[in-house]
């Protein structure tokens, strides 16, 4: 009866949003808060919590459109009841943002000539960051196959939860319901109803909306129980002609989460560039992060960052309290149920996945591992010393300092895939050092 | 299997022709040494092309325990057996341990030493202790893998870690064939991924995915790599070809059952670790319906016995 009731139980997690204007179909991924300096155009994020099959997923939303045309389907593995749904803080998801983005680090060359060997003030910069209830019991949709399993709101969301029997009868209802469905979403739609998957419809509720404070849509949460551990892209790659950006933060007691049906890699992390980046990180993070994503074969999911959330070194954000972990969906911290073993730590995993149609075909499975080793996105900026340093150590230190400075340039065109030569112009470097044979037989 | 006194390092340095022909004869003989070649490789590959974060002491770890458990399991059981015998002339099983090593290497991830420790000698103590007629109830590496899973907690696997390229299929596919093609167990590769492949395809066309789903998912190294270098141990397998052909597609129906309906992403290991002990029966099974399957049975048995034996 239990294997019964897991083979039925069993469906996933799984988002997809439809976009309703055109605009808004461009996106067509979830619909989550970008970057805050907008460094990605089509990014979206998801925070899952997750201990044993228990998930709490959450949706940022930054929707930028009317919000009367926001509407949004997303499968879920079972029926999901009022209580089981919720709305959450967007600063939350904004602070695990710039808590795990990649960070740059200065560090400030002593002068050579001084006998004490004093270190440089280190600093860290912060990457810019990705950045009324009515219940009512099933209804039946007409004679389309598809069950109202139930109706409710929260917050300023009107929430459905649909089963259907076949992806036509669900796409009319939808259309007839007012939710414009991409064309070619139905074939994938099959395949969600065949998992056995729910869907959970929201849209927004103007006069719901306009009783909030900020009347800005907020995250939608939602709490469920379920072995499979997934993302679903597939519906929101249905329209997408280019690339998407997909930030997941995975919260777990254990440790590092990967995803197990594509490679996981670490973003190229701890090297030392040219102090100028300081004043354009975005456009350099921007454009390593796509020479990588072009190296690696553009279907793998990239590691920004994993660590124990209780610490930072160097800390981007100051960490994460307790209280907003919990609202993040950390629901094991000080659990005190007999059943269940209370622990206290969270570890924080960062995948950062750019998808497209080909490169995907399947939705993001993940796996979680006991690997607790630590990885952080950081790159290094050193600043020369300023001063005279009028002695034999300073003449050392400054014919290095040529040196470091070109290996700098050649480590950032290397990253990024920029020229050196302008490289050079805007690190302030007159030319490369030049090679001895150059100058010996003139 | 090696005799240790038989091995005279100092004689292969004289001449590099030498050298070859004493490789060749030594060497390559053994069907375990094109597949210790091949997973050095696929290691070397690994932590060259992969992000792996493999560190070199751990496995360090696995192959010391590796090869220390059977060294001593090697000197127990046979001095059980004849008393008299002489340690020095003790034939040391290398190559199986060896091959163990690199399985778990590639396969087995954490973070600790006593993780990896425990891995090794169980996967070697499991020939030792469960065995029957000179078979292992279980593949040496896959009990070591499924040990440390479960008593343990910090071992994983990664099976997303070769990632789905065509170069890493091609290369796992020419290189499994060649080893299988030298032991003579093809029928089992082919039985596992042509059923898994089947069960897959029947699954995705119900589910209306496209094909390259159904590519995506078979052209996985981690599955390719079980299939050709984990589930054709010829010592863990059935005789005749009947069973070996029942074997390998009871394993691919299980796999399929654990990864559509529990989500397992490693349930190849556990598949292979609940039917292993089958072999017992299977060839109990087809031993005694000799009338049938004795052209089939006797062809390869046989060459089981010539392929692990020390001087055939």
């Amino acid at each position: 009866m239990k294997l019964l009731r897991t083979l039925i139980g069993v469906v996933t997690a799984c988002l997809i949003v439809f976009c309703f204007t055109p605009a808004a179909l461009a996106f067509c991924g979830f619909y989550v808060a970008k970057a805050d300096t907008k460094l990605y155009n089509q990014a979206s994020q998801v925070v899952i919590a997750r201990d044993g099959n228990r998930t709490i997923l959450t949706m940022a939303n930054d929707f930028k459109g009317n919000v009367k045309d926001f509407a949004i389907v997303v499968p879920v593995p079972v029926v999901l009841k009022k209580e089981q749904v919720k709305v959450g803080d967007p600063k939350v998801i904004a602070h695990l943002d710039a808590f795990s983005a990649p960070r740059l680090v200065e560090y400030f060359d002593a002068d050579p000539c001084a006998i004490m060997q004093r270190r440089g003030e280190d600093r860290v910069m912060s990457a810019p960051s990705s950045q009324s209830v009515n219940e009512s019991k099933p209804r039946r949709g007409g004679n389309l196959g598809v069950t109202i399993e139930a109706k409710f709101t929260v917050g300023e969301y009107d929430i459905l939860i649909l089963s259907a029997k076949e992806s036509g009868g669900l796409e009319t209802w939808l259309n007839q319901s007012g939710y414009k469905i991409p064309s070619g979403a139905k074939q994938i739609l099959q395949s969600y109803i065949r998992q056995n998957m729910k869907f959970f419809v929201a849209k927004v509720n103007l006069a719901a909306l306009k009783k909030t404070e900020t009347q800005q849509l907020r995250p939608l949460l939602m709490a469920f129980e379920s072995p499979k551990f997934m993302l679903p892209i597939r519906l929101g790659m249905v329209n997408a002609n280019t690339d998407q950006d997909l930030l997941v933060y995975i919260l777990s007691p254990k440790g590092q989460v990967e995803v197990s049906n594509y490679r996981t890699v670490k973003v190229p992390s701890g090297d030392q560039i040219p102090v100028y980046v300081k004043n354009e990180f975005g456009g350099f993070y921007k454009s390593m992060f796509q020479t990588a994503y072009t190296k690696e074969g553009r279907n793998i999911a990239f590691l920004e960052y994993a660590w124990d959330i209780s610490n930072c070194d160097p800390c981007s954000a100051e960490p994460l309290s307790p209280e907003e972990l919990k609202q993040a969906g950390a629901f094991w911290l000080n659990q005190s149920s007999p059943n269940r073993s209370s622990s206290n730590s969270t570890f924080i995993t960062r995948l950062h996945v750019r998808y497209t149609r080909n490169k995907f075909p399947e939705d993001l499975m993940f796996k979680e591992t006991p690997n607790r080793e630590q990885f952080q996105g950081r790159y290094v900026l050193r600043h020369a010393f300023a001063g005279a340093a009028k002695c034999e150590a300073g003449n050392q230190y400054r014919k290095s300092l040529v040196q470091r400075q070109e290996k700098e340039v050649q480590t950032l065109a290397k990253l990024t895939g920029w020229n050196t030569q302008e490289i050079r112009k805007k690190a302030n470097i007159t030319q490369a050092p030049k090679p001895f044979w150059e100058t010996i037989w003139r | 299997m090696l005799k240790l006194p038989y091995i005279q390092l100092p004689q292969v340095f004289v001449t590099g022709s030498s050298f070859l022909s004493r490789l060749q004869d030594s060497f390559l003989k053994d069907a375990r040494d094109y597949q210790i070649l091949f997973l050095a490789m696929f290691l070397v590959l690994g932590i060259g092309t992969r992000d792996w974060t493999l560190h070199p002491e751990l496995m360090l770890a696995i192959f010391a325990s590796c090869l220390l458990t059977q060294l001593v399991w090697t000197v127990i059981s046979d001095r059980r057996s004849i008393p008299h015998l002489q340690p020095h002339s003790i034939s040391l099983n290398l190559r199986s341990a060896v091959i163990t090593s690199l399985g778990l290497c590639l396969l087995l991830r954490s973070e600790h030493y006593e993780t990896m420790i425990l891995a090794g000698v169980l996967a070697i103590s499991s020939k030792f202790l469960f065995k029957n007629d000179r078979k292992h109830w279980f593949n040496p590496a896959n009990f070591g893998i499924v040990a440390a899973l479960t008593l343990t907690n910090d071992a994983w696997v990664s099976p997303g870690q070769w990632g789905d390229e065509i170069w890493c299929g091609l290369l796992f596919l020419g290189a499994g064939g060649i080893v299988l093609k030298r032991v003579g167990r093809w029928d089992t590769s082919v039985a596992f991924l042509g059923s898994y492949a089947f069960l897959e395809a029947v699954r995705n066309f119900w589910l209306g995915w496209t094909w390259d789903v159904l590519a995506h998912r078979l052209m996985s190294g981690s599955l390719l790599l079980f299939a050709l270098f984990m589930i054709t141990d010829p010592r863990s397998m059935p005789n005749a070809r009947v069973g070996r052909l029942i074997w390998a597609v009871s394993i691919a129906l299980l796999t399929f059952f654990l990864r559509n309906n529990f989500y397992l992403s490693t349930a190849p290991f556990w598949a292979l670790f609940a039917l292993s002990p089958l072999t017992i029966l299977i060839d109990r099974v087809f031993k005694a319906n000799r009338f049938s399957w004795s052209s089939l049975t006797n062809a390869k048995p046989t060459s089981l016995s010539s392929h692990l034996s020390p001087n055939h």
